[in-house]
C-alpha cells in the first residue's frame, strides 16, 4: 500500500494531496522528497518512473512538461517489487485521470495569463479548476480503493486456488472486507513505527501477520500495472460495489475517451523557422533543433575533461529543460541551450548544504564536558596515491593555525616509507611559520615534533590494525592536551582494489572522524567518476564522504571537468581547491568561475 | 519610381539596424556593464530559508487565501502585482524565491539584476531558538552584502512569521540575535579562505569582493542594522492566521515612493 500521493508544481503549490490512511496529508514528507530531488541528480532509471529513496521512504515520481508538474507517490522504503509495481500503477492512473479531466489545459491557460484576474492583478494556477481538482480527488480515491481491492482479491484467488470464472460469493466478499480492514490496521501500526511515534516491538506479531498477508497477495504483475486489464476488471467491480458503481463507470469512460483524443498532434513548420532559430528567437524548440547544438556542446564538455556519461547526462538535462519551450526574442537556439547548460552546471556544482567549518569547530570547542575538556574536531583525508593528500592536509592545517586553533597532525599512513618523515617536514615548516623562534628539529615540551600550536602524532609503520590504533590514541591524546583540531593523513590507495579499500570502513567506524575529505586531482580525467564513487561507497551505508578538495587546479587551466565528474558521481560538494604549491594556495570554490571556465 | 541606389541604401540601412539590435541583445551577457540590469520593473522579492512560509506568504498576498504548499524549486512570480490599498494603483513585480541552498546564487543574481528593487521581504521562522539563527543570519548577510553595494541600499523587512505559535519570539529579540550572529559571521568571514579569483575577469571580480567586505565593515562594536544604508524593520505576522497587515503596510509604504 502506498503512503501518500501528491500533485504539485515546481513553484511549490500543492494541487492535490492524498494520504492513504485518511490522516492529514503530511507536507513534510513531500518536502523531504523535493529537497532530495534538488540536491542529487537522478541517474539510472530502472523502473518505468524514476525513484528516489531516503532512509525510510521511497518516492516514485513523474514529471510532466506541459504544464510543469510533479506527481509523486511515496511508499515505505523496501525492496518489495510489489510496492513498486503498485506505486507505478498509481502514477499511471493519476496521470491519465489528470489528463482526461482537462486540468492541464486550465493550468496552461492560467499560466499564460488568460482569464480574469483578481484584485491583485493575479491569477492563481488552478483558478477555476477547483471543481475538476475535487473531481480528480474523488475519482482517484475510488479508483485507488478499487485497485487495492483488486490486488487483494487476486491474491486471495491465487492462494486459495480459486478458479477465475467462479463468481465471488457474498461470504467471500465479507471475508475480504474484514481482511482489508485488518490489513489496514496492520499497516497503520507499521507506519507509526517508521515515524518513530510508536516503538515497533508493540506491533511485532501483527507485523508478522502482515508479512504473511503480503505473501498471499498477488505477484507484482497481477496488481494491475496494466491499466487495460484494470479497466476491464473495473467494470466488474463497479457492479459489485454498491457505492462506487456509477463513479467507476464514469471514470472508465473518461479514460477511454481520452485515449482517442491524445493521439494526433500535428507539428507545423513555419517558413521563418530558419530565421527564428538563429536570429529572431521566439521559436518553439524541437528535438532536431537541439541535436546539433547539443552535440557541439557535448564535444566541448568532453574536451574540458568532463566524462562522457556526465556530458550525456547534462545534455539530456538541457534537452529535457528546453524541448517544447520557446526561445526568447532575438535569441538563437544555440544561445538558449548554452544558458540552460550553464544553469545545469552551476546547479550541480553548488553545494546543497552550507558548510561553515570555522563555525562548526567553534561550536565543538565551546562544548566542554565536566572536566573542562572538549572533544577535538577530527578531519581525515583519503584519496588515490599521489593526489596531494599530505600537501592539502598541511594547507588546511596552515589555515586553521592562522585562525588560532591548535592542530594535531596524525600520521595514519603507516604503509608508504617516508610518509611520516614527510609529515614531519610539514609540521616543522608550519611550526616555523606560526612561531619564528622555533628551531627546526627541536622537540616541544611534550617531547614531540612541533611546537605549542601544531604537533605531529606518529606511531611508526605497520599494518592496518595499527592505523585505527593510532587514530584512536591520537584523538584521546588531543583531548587531554587541549588540541582543537585533529588532521589525519591516510595512506593513498587504488580505488578499484577491494583489499586496499576495505580497511577504510573500519577506520571510519573506529576513528569516526567529523569530516572525511577526499582529495581528488584535477588532472585525472574520466576515471574521476569511478574514484569518487568507490571512495564514497567504501565507508559503508551509514557513512559518506563529506566533501572534496580538488588539488592541482593550477595545472589544468580551463579543463576543470574533473570537478563536475566527482560531484555528479556522488553529489558531495567541493569545499576547497588547491591552486598552487605554497601553504596559502588553498581556495574555496567559486562556482561562477568554474562554470565560466568550463563553457569558455 | 525609386532608383536602384536608393533602394540599395534603404536595404543596407535596414540590415545594419537589425544587426545592431541583435548585437545589443546578445552582447548583454557577454560584455559586462553594457546592460547591467535585466529586470527594470519595480520589484519586491520574498526570500528566506526553506520552511519559513515564503510560498504561503506569496499565495496569501496574491490570492488572499492560504493555500497548501510544498518546497519550491523555482521562483513564483506575479507580474504587475497590485495591492488594493495603494492609492495610485501602483503595480510592481513580486518574486518569491525558493529557499534551498542550491538556489541561493540565483537569488543573489536576481537581486543584482533588478534595477528598481523596492524592498526585500526576508521571511523568518520566529519559532526558531535565537541561538540557532546562524543559517538565517548567514543568508541575510549574503543578501546584505549584495544590496549594500547600491548607493542607498535596499529596505529589508524581517518578516517574523508563525507568530501564532506560543514559542514565537518577539521581532525585536530576533533582530538583536541576528545582529549578534552577523557580527560573528563577519569575524569568521574575515578569517576564511578567499574564493579563487576569476582569472578571466580578475580585476572586476576582485573589486566586487573587496567592496562587499568593506561595505559591511563597521566599527569594533559589532554589526548593527541601524548603521547600514537600507532600512531594516522587524515585524511579526502569521501567514497561517492571515495576519499580515503589518507587512502589507510595509510593502505599501515602499510602493508609494
Amino acid at each position: 500500500m502506498i503512503d501518500q500521493f501528491a500533485v504539485f508544481t515546481p513553484a511549490g503549490n500543492l494541487l492535490y494531496g492524498y494520504n492513504s490512511l485518511n490522516k492529514k496529508f503530511s507536507e513534510t514528507q513531500i518536502n523531504r522528497f523535493v529537497s532530495e530531488f534538488i540536491s542529487q541528480p537522478v541517474k539510472d532509471v530502472t523502473s518505468k518512473f524514476p525513484i528516489i529513496s531516503t532512509s525510510d521512504t521511497s518516492y516514485m515520481y513523474h514529471e510532466t512538461k506541459q504544464p510543469h508538474l510533479f506527481l509523486v507517490v511515496s511508499f515505505a522504503s523496501s525492496e518489495s517489487i510489489q510496492l513498486t509495481a503498485e506505486a507505478e500503477s498509481v502514477v499511471v492512473l493519476a496521470t491519465k485521470l489528470w489528463e482526461s479531466l482537462g486540468l492541464n489545459e486550465v493550468i496552461l491557460d492560467n499560466i499564460s495569463g488568460k482569464g480574469k484576474k483578481n484584485v491583485h492583478n493575479f491569477r492563481f494556477i488552478t483558478e477555476g479548476a477547483s471543481d475538476q481538482i475535487s473531481k480528480f480527488g474523488s475519482y482517484f480515491e475510488v479508483k485507488y480503493d478499487e485497485m487495492k481491492k483488486t490486488s487483494q482479491q487476486k491474491g486471495k484467488k491465487h492462494t486459495a486456488n480459486y478458479n477465475k470464472q467462479v463468481p465471488v460469493s457474498a461470504a467471500n466478499k465479507g471475508k475480504q472486507s474484514s481482511k482489508g480492514k485488518k490489513e489496514n490496521s496492520q499497516i497503520k501500526a507499521r507506519k507509526w513505527g517508521r515515524d518513530g511515534l510508536l516503538e515497533e516491538t508493540a506491533a511485532m506479531d501483527e507485523s508478522l501477520d502482515f508479512s504473511e498477508g503480503n505473501r498471499t497477495a498477488s505477484p507484482p504483475i497481477a496488481i494491475g500495472s496494466d491499466l487495460e486489464s484494470d479497466m476491464r476488471n473495473g467494470s466488474q467491480f463497479g457492479k459489485q460495489n454498491d457505492k462506487g458503481e456509477f463513479l467507476i463507470n464514469e471514470i472508465d469512460e473518461l479514460l477511454a475517451s481520452n485515449k482517442e483524443k491524445s493521439k494526433a498532434k500535428p507539428t507545423t513548420s513555419s517558413p521563418f523557422s530558419f530565421l527564428q532559430k538563429h536570429i529572431l528567437g521566439n521559436k518553439t524548440i524541437s528535438e532536431e533543433d537541439l541535436k546539433t547544438v547539443l552535440d557541439s556542446l557535448k564535444q566541448k564538455l568532453i574536451s574540458k575533461n568532463v566524462a562522457p556519461e556526465v556530458a550525456d547526462h547534462l545534455c539530456n538535462q538541457v534537452s529535457k529543460d528546453l524541448i517544447g519551450s520557446k526561445t526568447e526574442n532575438w535569441t538563437s537556439v544555440d544561445q538558449t541551450a548554452r544558458e540552460s547548460l550553464q544553469k545545469c552546471l552551476s546547479s550541480i556544482l553548488t553545494p546543497s548544504v552550507s558548510v561553515d567549518l570555522l563555525h562548526e569547530i567553534q561550536k565543538r570547542i565551546n562544548k566542554k564536558d565536566s572536566s573542562g575538556l572538549n572533544d577535538p574536531y577530527v578531519f581525515s583525508v583519503v584519496g588515490v596515491n599521489g593526489v596531494g593528500k599530505s600537501t592539502n592536509l598541511s594547507k588546511l592545517a596552515f589555515w586553521l593555525l592562522k585562525n588560532n586553533l591548535k592542530v594535531l597532525i596524525v600520521a595514519c599512513d603507516t604503509f608508504r616509507s617516508g610518509a611520516v618523515e614527510q609529515l614531519r617536514v610539514h609540521v616543522e615548516n608550519l611550526a616555523q611559520l606560526t612561531d619564528h623562534n622555533h628551531v627546526r628539529g627541536t622537540k616541544n615540551r611534550r617531547g614531540k615534533t612541533g611546537n605549542e600550536y601544531v604537533e605531529l602524532f606518529e606511531g611508526g609503520y605497520g599494518g592496518s590494525n595499527l592505523v585505527t590504533k593510532i587514530a584512536k590514541q591520537a584523538i584521546k591524546y588531543a583531548k587531554t592536551e587541549h588540541f582543537d583540531v585533529v588532521l589525519m593523513d591516510t595512506a593513498g590507495r587504488r580505488h578499484n582494489d577491494a583489499t586496499l579499500m576495505s580497511p577504510l570502513k573500519s577506520f571510519a567506524e573506529q576513528a569516526n572522524p567529523d569530516k572525511i575529505i577526499m582529495v581528488g586531482e584535477a588532472l585525472v580525467g574520466t576515471d574521476s567518476v569511478q574514484q569518487a564513487h568507490n571512495f564514497n561507497q567504501a565507508f559503508g551505508k551509514e557513512r559518506n564522504l563529506d566533501f572534496f578538495i580538488i588539488s592541482k587546479c593550477d595545472t589544468v587551466g580551463e579543463l576543470l571537468g574533473t570537478m563536475v565528474n566527482m560531484v555528479y558521481a556522488t553529489s558531495i560538494p567541493i569545499l576547497f581547491i588547491g591552486v598552487g604549491q605554497t601553504y596559502t594556495d588553498l581556495r574555496t570554490l567559486s562556482v561562477e568561475w568554474a562554470v565560466n571556465s568550463l563553457l569558455s | 519610381m525609386l532608383s536602384t541606389p536608393i533602394l540599395l541604401a534603404c536595404i543596407i540601412v535596414m540590415i545594419s539596424a537589425a544587426f545592431v539590435l541583435i548585437v545589443q541583445k546578445t552582447s548583454a551577457n557577454v560584455i559586462p556593464g553594457a546592460s547591467k540590469y535585466t529586470n527594470r520593473a519595480p520589484t519586491f522579492i520574498i526570500a528566506g530559508l526553506p520552511q519559513t512560509g515564503k510560498t504561503a506568504l506569496f499565495n496569501l498576498l496574491t490570492t488572499d487565501s492560504v493555500k497548501p504548499s510544498v518546497m519550491s524549486q523555482e521562483p513564483n512570480v506575479a507580474e504587475d502585482y497590485m495591492l488594493p490599498t495603494s492609492h495610485k494603483n501602483f503595480k510592481f513585480k513580486l518574486i518569491d524565491f525558493p529557499g534551498h541552498d542550491k538556489f541561493r546564487s540565483e537569488l543573489l543574481q536576481t537581486i543584482k539584476d533588478s534595477s528598481q528593487l523596492k524592498g526585500l521581504i526576508y521571511v523568518i521562522d520566529s519559532t526558531i531558538n535565537p541561538k540557532e539563527l546562524v543559517s538565517t543570519a548567514e543568508l541575510l548577510y549574503e543578501i546584505l552584502s549584495v544590496t549594500e553595494l547600491r548607493p542607498d541600499g535596499v529596505d529589508i523587512l524581517l518578516a517574523c512569521n508563525k507568530s501564532e505559535s506560543f514559542v514565537a519570539r518577539p521581532p525585536s529579540k530576533i533582530k538583536g540575535a541576528l545582529e549578534k550572529e552577523i557580527t560573528e559571521i563577519m569575524k569568521r568571514k574575515a578569517k576564511s579562505l578567499k574564493a579563487n579569483s576569476k582569472k578571466s575577469l580578475s580585476d572586476d571580480a576582485n573589486d566586487d569582493d573587496d567592496d562587499e567586505v568593506a561595505v559591511l565593515q563597521q566599527n569594533s562594536a559589532g554589526f548593527e542594522f541601524d548603521r547600514i544604508d537600507g532600512n531594516v524593520d522587524a515585524k511579526e505576522g502569521s501567514v497561517l492566521k492571515n495576519d499580515i497587515d503589518k507587512w502589507e503596510c510595509w510593502i505599501d509604504e515602499r510602493a508609494m515612493n
